[in-house]
């Protein structure tokens, strides 16, 4: 949208990061953001009272899969960022696996002409770790990096063979590109979309054990300590894992992690009846694993909340669950459906949203944080707190509509969100704010 | 008696007991009426009755068509070697098809659990799983039950171990809930990597030594090693299975005098039961296959007459 010039009046604006906590006027001039300014009422001028909102630094999601090239489906960059938008995300990492694999150059550029036609929101590029992220041989990182990657991971893949993963975090490590390991041992099947227990042997899927996942796990707690290098576990899923990594990080350990809103809000019986849209990668698991990665996201042992975002359209999902693709939509919601997770467990559930979907991710990718300070790009994101709203696909901005949450209700939405100084989502319901 | 209300048969998990007994007696009544001459053409005359096999069997698919032809109704099988999506259309379109063809049953065998539920919730004629990959299989449970039945007259609290690859079995599982409705106690029994402890969660015991498994059971089922599925990541060799859970001579003698032994077939004979032993009195093997028809005809009956 092409307003560049807002008047936001009588928002609390949040930024912890910044000490800001006050009930102010925000102006946003040539996307820059104000607290004082004189020309207020200029035709073009966009106002919009606040009151009872909140202004907080953009979200940053850490997962996001484009498929971008090679989705087959409805999606493209810009409805994704358009869910992005929508979902308060300013920033979003897309992840390698794409088709061609996003592990040279030539495809990066590609993407990245694409990105900056078509998307609402910084879309971030991550590159392969090794070719193909097949784990055999490293992928040319110096290369990737000059063309404009600023993370590597073989998501939602990991490196099998041992000294291919060391060599290749080694060899990234010259490029001071972060890591993003993403925790499974292949050696126990390439399946990973069920959790073995006794509730996957009743429904007669083969399930993938916690220890495929805790294993990964170690091997990286293990390598950063030997190499002292930074790694960042994406998307755990157990118990023991969420305890590996709050011992790791005890001991100093150079190691952060994130998890999936969808392994907050579910476990393994979402998949009843064979349903696929609860079919996700790592798969959702046992109460007592969901009820450790709520604790882990309250006290701070997980660092971020990813969407894992993946859009699908529904004729690849309405297929033999053996044969379904796994993964689901989230960024509408991930805001939302994490604020439902920690009103129940953390007395100051913003401020922890805040460190989990918009510091942390920034921190742990070596970015500028989104200051609310006077002068900086505007990149926020307003909130309507405690107004229920159920979230409906038919509503939404995605073109996909494969999520296990519809309809599910949500006390908190993002309604507005600015990216890089522009209006990237503006909720329909905004003309009744006042 | 309640009448039947179940449009599909899915699976014997959540099955009541007056269903099985009903499916039972159904077919009881349907065996009688046949062993005295009488005809039961009538039940599914002018009914199409499609077999949508999507993975090999033989006495399966075949125990169904000749159900379904003694009551009557016209039966043609779909053979699909694999999955109909290496052809390019998803089992969503093929099974629109099939029903846009005039099916008014479907049986369907396939390599993915939870395909019949996924065909039950596409088209709406009545769907009978004729086995999902590791999920079920309720037309062998229930003939299975059938035959236990014929034996003891009631299962309450009879001990029946299920022997051999459990993991991989969708026979056991079908076996497991449909025995335990049915008041009988299960020992799930064979290699610790076969049989894992969670099935007690579903209510079995588990064991991993032949003489405890074998020692006070009333029936033991044996179950095929699926020897082609796992090769050498749950268990040795065939050998080594033969020697530690193999049914043979020596390891009769744990087994009370009156126990009965059933398979659902295919043998491996040697391998999981001695050849003299499936032969012996004790088998109940070819008893399995005979009930299996009037039980498959039980399963057409009451499921059509739903509307």
């Amino acid at each position: 949208m092409e307003i560049k010039n807002l008047n936001l009046l009588n928002a609390r604006v949040y930024d912890p990061l910044s000490n800001i906590n006050t009930t102010l006027d925000v102006f946003i001039r040539d996307g820059k953001i104000l607290y004082e300014c004189d020309n207020i009422d200029s035709k073009n001028i966009y106002t919009l009272n606040l009151k009872n909102h909140l202004i907080v630094p953009g979200f940053f999601d850490l997962r996001v899969h484009t498929r971008i090239p090679g989705n087959n489906s409805c999606e493209g960059i810009k409805s994704i960022s358009e869910a992005a938008a929508r979902g308060g995300f300013t920033d979003i990492l897309a992840m390698p696996d794409t088709l061609p694999a996003a592990d040279n150059p030539g495809t990066i550029q590609y993407i990245k002409d694409r990105v900056e036609k078509q998307s609402l929101v910084k879309m971030w590029l991550a590159g392969c770790l090794t070719t193909g992220s097949k784990g055999e041989s490293i992928a040319p990182l110096g290369s990737l990096k000059d063309a404009g990657v600023i993370a590597i991971t073989d998501c939602p893949y990991s490196p099998n063979n041992n000294q291919i993963f060391i060599n290749s975090i080694k060899y990234a490590s010259m490029f001071d590109l972060p890591v993003i390991e993403f925790p499974f041992d292949r050696s126990f099947g390439s399946d990973n979309f069920t959790h073995e227990s006794a509730y996957s042997l009743k429904l007669g899927i083969g399930g993938s054990p916690r220890i495929a996942e805790e294993l990964a796990v170690q091997r990286a707690i293990s390598i950063s300590k030997e190499l002292d290098v930074n790694i960042h576990i994406s998307s755990i899923s157990t118990i023991n894992s969420v305890q590996l990594i709050r011992r790791a990080k005890e001991l100093n350990f150079k190691i952060t992690t994130d998890v999936s809103l969808h392994h907050l809000l579910l476990n393994e019986t979402a998949i009843e009846g064979y349903n696929t849209l609860a079919k996700l990668n790592p798969p959702l698991r046992e109460e007592i694993d969901r009820n450790a990665l709520v604790s882990g996201v309250c006290d701070g042992t997980i660092d971020a909340v990813t969407s894992a975002h993946n859009p699908y359209s529904l004729h690849e999902k309405q297929v033999e669950f053996d044969i379904a693709p796994s993964g689901a939509i989230g960024l509408e919601v991930c805001f939302s459906g994490l604020y439902e997770v920690l009103k129940k467990c953390h007395k100051d559930p913003l401020a922890q949203i805040l460190n989990l979907l918009s510091y942390s991710p920034r921190r742990i990718l070596q970015l500028k944080q989104n200051y609310m300070k006077s002068g900086a790009t505007a990149n926020f994101t307003v909130i309507a707190l405690d107004k229920p709203l159920k979230y409906d696909l038919a509503l939404g901005t995605s073109h996909s509509e494969n999520t296990p949450l519809n309809y599910k209700i949500f006390s908190a939405s993002p309604i507005l969100t600015i990216a890089d100084g522009l209006i990237a989502y503006k909720s329909n319901n905004i003309s009744d704010l006042s | 008696m309640k009448k039947w209300i179940r449009k599909s048969l899915l699976g014997l998990d959540g099955l009541a007991e007056w269903e099985i007994r009903k499916i039972i007696e159904t077919a009881e009544l349907l065996n009688s009426k046949k062993e005295k001459g009488n005809s039961n053409q009538s039940l599914l005359n002018g009914k199409r009755v499609i077999n949508l096999f999507m993975e090999p069997s033989t006495r399966t698919r075949v125990a169904f068509e000749i159900a379904a032809k003694s009551l009557g109704a016209d039966v043609i099988t779909i053979n699909a070697k694999a999955s109909s999506l290496t052809k390019g259309e998803s089992l969503r379109d093929t099974a629109l098809n099939v029903r846009a063809l005039g099916a008014d049953v479907i049986i369907i065998r396939h390599s993915a659990p939870g395909s019949p539920l996924f065909l039950s919730n596409i088209v709406d004629v009545p769907i009978i799983n004729a086995g999902d990959g590791a999920h079920e299989h309720p037309s062998q449970g229930l003939l299975d039950i059938y035959t236990l039945i014929q034996k003891f007259g009631d299962l309450k609290n009879k001990r029946i171990t299920i022997l051999g690859d459990i993991l991989f079995s969708r026979v056991a599982r079908s076996n497991l809930f449909g025995l335990l409705t049915m008041g009988a106690k299960v020992t799930l029994a064979g290699p610790s990597t076969l049989v894992p402890k969670e099935f007690e969660k579903l209510g079995a015991n588990v064991s991993h030594n032949l003489k405890d498994a074998l020692t006070g059971a009333d029936a033991v089922m044996l179950l095929r090693i699926q020897h082609e599925r796992q090769s050498t990541k749950h268990f040795p060799t065939l050998g080594e299975y033969s020697n530690m859970f193999g049914l043979n001579n020596s390891t009769l003698k744990y087994l009370k005098d009156d126990a009965v032994i059933l398979h659902p077939g295919p043998i491996n004979r040697g391998i999981e039961i001695d050849s003299n032993i499936a032969d012996s009195k004790r088998s109940l093997i070819l008893n399995q296959v005979k009930n299996g028809i009037a039980v498959r005809m039980a399963i057409l009956k009451l499921c059509t007459s739903i509307n």
